[in-house]
């Protein structure tokens, strides 16, 4: 190992980390230890100016290693990274101390917060000793994409991609495509015409030569790593066909929730209950009647069913307060004279135009009624011979505070939206994770909402979580323009910080194969030694720490690397 | 050995010493059998208390460096194993770390999950067949009609002989494989290339469960751990895959997988392989990924299955370990 010549940097970043840690005092404590060469405090590291001075001195001093005591390097440790890369030296070759997040924004003793940042840099340091250089790897992209479900989220991707002149193979499950929007009549807030919005889609995905459709398809087992997956798909059932493709997007959407698991609402037990699904094909035919053929003269539409209740999911499905809006303009155009009850917990009319539509809707003489989600779901029963109504709802009325009871001639449910029950098979063939709510993970919540952990593979529309179809229109188009930008690079980077396994120390005990949560280790029976798929591997550490015979080394987390840096935290020294 | 060659040459001086230690080691240097002849062929011992009677002053009045060889067996446990291991460190030209005891501090080490005053408590105060009213413990100095008679300071913590002083070889094992030691003595006496200083030798560096010959595969998932006793083993199957702890693959092969061959898990006494600072920290992360658990309290009951898993894991090795001892 070259004598190692350290630069230390501490930042003060503004007041915020200067207020409350004495910086010159960390930067000229750590200054006489060994292999320092120099220690500087500047008032934004980040600026330009910071990462000259950076440069600069490693040029000057002939720096091998680097360390910024700053903020989080969630933050900015590509910034440095970049800036040691252009100064000559390899970005793996620097180490961040984090004395913002972890020191001056915890603390308020200003002399602890001190020694803590001086703990904190003295660890870095003794860390960047045992750095070594990583070479940056990438592997090449095929430019064909896999998109498994033809709604309206995976037909625009699909639409988005191959107007590039790029191959697409759509899979759908179904006989047809179109999804959810297929099967519904209007759209809230402007009223308009879902077939209008999908039958041009679904046309202009049929006639595209670079989108192969697979209906009544289901996906096998996807292998591979992004920019080279394969899998076999069986159409109708039977038929394989192998396709290879470099990119994912799942758009598998939701299904509606099957309410005749709530007693209280007697579906598929009291007729003319239905749901908001059955409505829209009601209302698709032209014709709102009972199961009698009549028109009914009162209407209840109840919010929130298998929503926003821990007894069936805690989660709230997001489109269906418009929707149940949607229904009374609609109602209203059909039976002029019909009562209208929107029987709700809480309105939520959270998206562009949705507020006003709610306004709106208010003055189409409609009666509302609240109810508690929690503990006084209403009570729906078949009503008597005397009534003169066909069913019955017996609610706690929330804002009166009084028990009433609602007849009505038709109710409908606002069933809530979950899961498909083949969802686990879908992820574990493509390798993704599913959240407690079973919708699919993605990479960041805020900063990364299309991607996933595995790269190469994109989730978009319902599946990713409910959402009404601009966005999921939207996401499709940003996962579009992901898989755009891979293809056109035509190569990926990959993972730097992998496992290797050193086949000379490996006893074979497997105890690493299964623990991978990416599936790239496995036995090698010829070798008696497991083996790293370098592409496939995250860097996560799993199987390092798992290898009791200490034969997995994790790039740039290697044991003589943490070991020196909790030595350094603790200012221990133990000898071996 | 090659008899011819090593006559030609002047005998080596050996010297054997055990600190706190069992006696089993030297004894291994015994088990050599026939070899152990080769050995005085070609070396003088001139230091062996459980072979020969010779004084600690005749040991401190020999010229430094003038012993060749000494395999140092035993943990340093009491300032008279202390003394010995400086005054032979002086004196010898190869110090070897000869045993688990002297490499890790062994199965005196285990003495570092107490302490001293705990230990004396129990021994002269508290044990079942101890008949001690007056309470009296061991004194440095007992005044006696003759003079004054110094006892062995009892250390609080055991120590590895490398903790104490620079040592040159290290050799694994509880105790160590004779025939290693007949590998690594005719090495030394032929003049053998040896490796660094500081190097473990008498071993390898893959760990058990390349030699070993059962079965195993990837499924290590365990419901319920189990002590040898309470399974049927079935003789060809991984001792981890049938719930059984082998320290196995976090131990340094070259005993020949003897307690596995003998159908008995691994207990670890070659120590970790190369790299690895802490066998039992390595064998624990390892086990950790066998819990076949989905719940926390399942996992929590798993885990109490494992019985005595300080005395499990770290057997061996615990005052050599990052650990140390158990934090006072
Ligand atoms: C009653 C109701 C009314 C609504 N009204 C409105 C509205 O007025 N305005 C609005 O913006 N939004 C509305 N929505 C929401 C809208 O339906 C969704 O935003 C939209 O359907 C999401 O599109 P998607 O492509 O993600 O999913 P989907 O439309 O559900 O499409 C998913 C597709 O994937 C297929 N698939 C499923 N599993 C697999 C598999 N394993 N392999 C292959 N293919 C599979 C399915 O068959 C389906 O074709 C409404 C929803 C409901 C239930
Ligand atoms: S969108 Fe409205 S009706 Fe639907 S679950 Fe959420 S709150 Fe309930
Ligand atoms: S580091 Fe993580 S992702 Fe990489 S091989 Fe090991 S367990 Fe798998
Ligand atoms: S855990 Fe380590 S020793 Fe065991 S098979 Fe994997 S790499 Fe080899
Ligand atoms: S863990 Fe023990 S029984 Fe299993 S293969 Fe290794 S040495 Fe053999
Ligand atoms: S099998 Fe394990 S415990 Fe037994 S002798 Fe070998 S290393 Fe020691």
């Amino acid at each position: 190992m070259e004598e190692p010549r350290i630069g230390v940097y501490i930042c003060w970043c503004g007041t915020n980390i200067a207020k409350m840690v004495d910086v010159e005092a960390v930067a000229s404590e750590v200054s006489s230890m060994p292999h320092v060469v120099l220690a500087k405090n500047y008032k934004y590291m980040c600026s330009d100016p910071g990462q000259e001075l950076i440069i600069k001195d490693i040029k000057v001093h002939n720096l091998n290693r680097v360390i910024v005591a700053a903020c989080s390097p969630r933050i900015h440790e590509l910034t440095f990274r970049t800036a040691c890369e252009k100064a000559g030296i390899n970005p793996y070759l620097f180490e961040m101390a984090n004395i913002r997040e972890q020191d001056s924004w915890v603390h308020t003793d200003r002399s602890e917060a001190t020694k803590k940042a001086i703990d904190l840099v003295i660890a870095a340091i003794r860390r960047v000793r045992f750095h070594e250089a990583l070479e940056k790897r990438s592997v090449s992209v095929n430019p064909a994409t896999l998109v498994i479900g033809g709604g309206i989220a995976g037909m625009t991707a699909s639409l988005e991609i191959a107007a590039s002149g790029k191959q697409v193979y759509l899979v759908e499950k179904a006989d047809h495509l179109g999804g959810m929007v297929a099967q519904l009549d209007l759209t809230f807030p402007h009223l308009s015409s879902a077939q209008q919005i999908i039958h041009p889609l679904i046309q202009r995905v049929k006639n595209n030569p670079n989108i192969k459709v697979f209906l009544n398809t289901q996906i096998q087992q996807v292998h591979g790593y992004i920019g080279n997956f394969n899998t076999t798909i069986l159409q109708n059932g039977n038929e394989s066909v192998e396709i290879e493709f470099g990119n994912i997007i799942a758009a598998v959407g939701l299904k509606p929730f099957d309410p005749v698991v709530i007693p209280e609402y007697g579906y598929k037990k009291i007729p003319d209950v239905v749901t908001s699904v059955e409505f829209e094909q009601m209302l698709l035919s032209g014709l709102i009647q009972t199961s009698e053929g009549k028109d009914p003269r009162n209407v209840a539409i109840i919010h929130c069913v298998g929503s926003r209740n821990k007894k069936f999911h805690e989660y709230c499905s997001r489109v269906c307060c418009m929707t149940a809006l949607k229904y009374v303009h609609q109602i209203r155009a059909a039976l002029p004279d019909a009562n209208i009850f929107e029987v709700y917990a809480d309105m939520r009319a959270y998206g562009k135009g949705h507020e006003e539509f709610y306004a709106h809707t208010t003055h189409k003489q409609i009666i509302f009624l609240m109810f508690d989600q929690q503990t006084g779901l209403p009570r729906i029963r078949k009503a008597g011979a005397a009534d003169k109504c066909n069913i019955i709802i017996e609610m706690d009325e929330l804002l009166s505070g009084i028990s009433i009871e609602v007849p009505v001639d038709m109710v409908v449910l606002m069933t809530n939206m979950e899961a498909h029950d083949d969802v686990k098979e879908v992820v574990r063939s493509i390798g993704v994770s599913l959240c407690g709510n079973q919708f699919f993970i993605e990479k960041h919540p805020k900063l990364d909402p299309v991607a996933t952990t595995t790269g190469g593979v994109y989730i978009v529309g319902g599946c990713q979580g409910p959402k009404d179809i601009p966005d999921s229109v939207s996401q499709a188009r940003a996962a579009a323009a992901r898989i755009l930008a891979t293809i056109a690079q035509e190569s990926v980077p990959v993972e730097v910080t992998t496992a290797q396994v050193n086949e000379l120390l490996c006893c074979g005990c497997q105890t690493c194969v299964r623990v991978c949560p990416y599936s790239a280790v496995s036995y090698d029976e010829s070798k008696k030694s497991s083996v790293v798929n370098e592409v496939l591997c995250k860097g996560c550490g799993t199987c390092g720490a798992a290898c009791p015979a200490g034969a997995i080394k994790c790039k740039h987390f290697t044991d003589s690397q943490i070991l020196a840096e909790i030595e350094g935290i603790m200012s221990l020294s133990y000898k071996y | 050995m090659d008899k011819e060659q090593t006559a030609a040459k002047p005998k080596l001086k050996l010297a054997v010493y055990w600190g706190a230690a069992c006696g089993g080691c030297c004894v291994s240097v015994l088990d050599t059998h026939e070899k152990l002849l080769d050995i005085v062929a070609a070396a003088d011992p001139v230091f062996w208390p459980i072979a020969m009677d010779i004084k600690y002053k005749d040991v401190e009045n020999m010229p430094d460096k003038s012993i060749d060889l000494t395999l140092f067996n035993g943990a340093i446990r009491n300032s008279e194993n202390l003394h010995m291991a400086k005054v032979l460190r002086n004196k010898t030209k190869i110090l070897v770390a000869y045993g688990a005891c002297a490499y890790m501090g062994g199965i005196p080490g285990l003495a570092n999950f107490s302490d001293k005053e705990a230990i004396f408590r129990r021994v002269y105060d508290e044990s079942e067949s101890t008949n001690n009213p007056e309470k009296i413990h061991p004194q440095r100095e007992v005044k006696v009609k003759e003079g004054t008679i110094e006892m062995p300071q009892f250390f609080n913590d055991v120590y590895t002989l490398n903790h104490v002083v620079d040592v040159d070889y290290f050799i694994p094992g509880c105790p160590p494989q004779s025939e290693r030691l007949v590998e690594v003595f005719s090495a030394i006496v032929t003049g053998a290339q040896l490796p660094p200083p500081g190097s473990v030798v008498g071993a390898n560096d893959k760990t058990n469960c390349d030699e070993c010959k059962r079965k195993k595969t990837d499924n290590k998932l365990v419901k319920k751990f189990f002590r040898p006793w309470e399974i049927q083993d079935d003789k060809e199957t991984c001792f981890l895959e049938q719930g059984v702890i082998c320290m196995g693959p976090a131990t340094r092969s070259g005993c020949g997988v003897r307690c596995v061959v003998g159908n008995s898990p691994c207990r670890g006494c070659y120590g970790p392989p190369p790299g690895v600072t802490d066998p039992g920290a390595k064998m624990m992360s390892a086990i950790g990924t066998m819990i076949d658990a989905n719940k926390p309290e399942e996992i929590d009951e798993i885990i109490e299955t494992i019985v005595d898993p300080a005395g499990l894991f770290y057997r061996f090795s615990l005052p050599g370990s990052i650990l140390g001892r158990k934090v006072q």
